[in-house]
């Protein structure tokens, strides 16, 4: 493992009964990464995010913060700030004796934490010496995020952190991440806005039912699932020429329109293969961002899912 | 570890649930004292336990309402604050957040259990103590007469309890029920660790000291009941009402002590093993 690595999971498998969870799935974050975990309800996400936190345990394979095996309690937690679902709090303390009651409980001392800084960004004002449980879900949120910032973390694990949240909040939060990631610390968070991501994220991580679908830089991602939409006047025809090109990944017909995953090659050819072969082309246009890929490629892992499940049946 | 239990003390203790426990534990042995007083004195060679005797002196009261309250009252209040302990963090989704602290899981549990036993003693203390004020303002401070044998043929032979004999039977009485909830505790934070619904380990802490009462009463059971949490619960009685102290009471705190041990390393191994999902 790189020293840069600061969290890791590597062939991690969970089940829960006879239901997997999670099946061997590794990647891992470095510093100054904010990296998105992507993937539908019931991919696995908060139960990696657990694992990786050492609130669940693994069936097989590791989870490690700071190149340490991570298990109940552990030590390297002190350097992480965690936000796993919502904020929860004691709902009968006000924010700030919960704040000082959760660093204390770490044998910390409250003067040690960076309480102003974490306040500030919470921006409760004096709400914060009220009773938690007169708090909008928001609210909570941005205790939350103070609470997670009290340790001045080098890592930050969070599990759809927006949630509760308006859109300046959000905004707000996006900037603290990006000035978090680059003070070199790193940030791994996992979201169902796949706008949020894009616009928030440098790598991405793709989950669906429980395995690694895909991952790597955003950018890679997006310009590797570009999408082609061209309308014509002869689908099946159209589509049996565009069939026999090399550079067409994936094609769907919708209606009138051809829906093409592109692999390497220009849209340019597809155009010209369909005029010369008599189909007459109404329009192009082209996709490619996050969400198109996310969705094709959990399509695509879901498509051969089924296919090995079928499979095995047999 | 202070720091631990400081944390878990200030999360019971600021519940207005607290408050409603304070005045249930000083409200109801205050009724029961008035109830004593507008009933009249008895005769103290009749009918059987400590409210025979309880007239006689305001130092026989708190050990009468401290026999009747550790068989209900004191269950019920016991059962809550243990059952809520791990339950009620993880209803609320505090616990998770507390498990990111770098604090091992048998720390947090052994806190929250030396929290609860404390919270159970001073509900125990603080029934006495009322009990008390109460029972002097009421009956006084005097000393009382016991039979030390009962005769089938003959008169019973007669002991006087001083005040002080009284006061120390009475402390006696109060660390032995006190003491007497350490089954409880470990029952009730073990129940607590299974579930994430508090009304859930708090019945069934509740229900296991009400089962085994119960079975307790079914004479057939033999030495079976020896091994019940509740079937020592009452022995210390004796010190007052036969200025006995009978070889039960080692038994008692033997019972307690192996259902304490027993019931908490089993919380500690579940609860190092478990998946936090709430």
């Amino acid at each position: 493992m790189s020293n840069d690595v600061l969290a890791e999971v590597s062939h991690l498998s969970k089940a829960f009964g006879t239901i997997p969870a999670v099946e061997d799935l590794s990647f891992a974050v470095r510093a100054g990464e904010v990296c998105g975990l992507l993937g539908p309800n019931g991919a696995g996400k908060t139960t990696t995010l657990r694992m990786l936190v050492g609130l669940i345990a693994p069936n097989a394979g590791q989870a490690s913060l700071f190149g340490v095996t991570v298990g109940p309690g552990c030590a390297e937690l002190a350097r992480v700030g965690v936000m796993v679902e919502q904020a929860a709090f004691v709902p009968h303390l006000s924010g700030m004796t919960n704040l000082r009651l959760w660093w204390e409980a770490g044998g910390g001392r409250l003067h040690d934490a960076d309480l102003d800084g974490a306040l500030a960004l919470a921006g409760l004002g004096d709400s914060v010496q009220r009773k938690v449980r007169t708090y909008s879900q928001g609210m909570k949120q941005r205790l939350g995020f103070a609470r997670l910032l009290l340790a001045r973390p080098e890592l930050l694990i969070l599990d759809e952190p927006t949630n509760g949240l308006d859109p300046a909040e959000i905004k707000e939060i996006r900037n603290l991440l990006h000035r978090l990631a680059d003070g070199g610390a790193a940030v791994l968070l996992s979201s169902h806005h796949l706008a949020e991501v894009e616009q928030t994220c440098s790598q991405v991580v793709v989950m669906s039912r429980g395995r690694l679908v895909a991952s790597g830089p955003v950018h890679e991602l997006r310009a590797a699932g570009a999408t082609v939409r061209i309308e014509v006047d002869d689908p099946a025809r159209g589509a049996a020429l565009l069939r026999a090109l090399p550079m067409v990944g994936q094609l769907d017909v919708e209606g009138s329109d051809l829906v093409v995953r592109m692999g390497d090659g220009r849209r340019s050819d597809l155009v010209a293969a369909l005029v010369m072969g008599g189909v007459g082309v109404e329009s192009v246009s082209a996709t490619r961002d996050l969400e198109d890929v996310f969705l094709r490629l959990v399509d695509q892992s879901e498509k051969s899912r089924a296919e090995q499940d079928t499979e095995q049946t047999r | 570890m202070i720091a631990l239990l400081r944390t878990e003390l200030v999360k019971a203790v600021r519940r207005t649930r607290t408050v409603v426990i304070l005045a249930a534990l000083i409200g109801l042995p205050t009724v029961i004292s008035l109830a004593v007083n507008a009933r009249g004195p008895r005769r103290p060679d009749r009918g059987e336990g400590l409210f025979r005797l309880a007239s006689q002196s305001g130092l026989v009261i708190p050990a009468a309402i401290l026999t009747m309250t550790s068989a209900f009252l004191l269950v019920i209040v016991s059962g809550t604050i243990i059952g809520d302990s791990v339950a009620g963090d993880a209803a609320t989704g505090n616990l998770r957040y507390l498990l990111l602290r770098p604090v091992s899981r048998a720390k947090l549990l052994v806190a929250k259990a030396v929290v609860s036993t404390l919270l159970v003693w001073v509900a125990t203390l603080l029934v006495v103590l009322t009990a008390l004020v109460a029972g002097v303002a009421l009956f006084g401070w005097h000393a009382i007469s016991v039979p030390v044998a009962a005769s089938e043929s003959g008169p019973p032979q007669w002991i006087e309890l001083t005040t002080v004999d009284l006061l120390a039977r009475l402390a006696f009485g109060t660390l032995y029920v006190a003491f007497g909830f350490t089954a409880l505790v470990g029952i009730g934070t073990f129940f607590s660790t299974l579930t994430d619904t508090p009304s859930g380990a708090i019945g069934a802490s509740v229900g296991v000291y009400i089962v085994s009462e119960i079975l307790d009463a079914i004479t057939d059971l033999g030495s079976l009941r020896y091994g019940l949490p509740t079937h020592y619960r009452s022995v210390w009685v004796d010190t007052i009402t036969r200025n006995s102290f009978s070889p039960d009471l080692k038994a008692g705190v033997i019972v307690q002590l192996a259902y304490g041990v027993v019931f908490l390393t089993a919380s500690i191994v579940w609860f190092r093993r478990k998946d936090i999902r709430s």
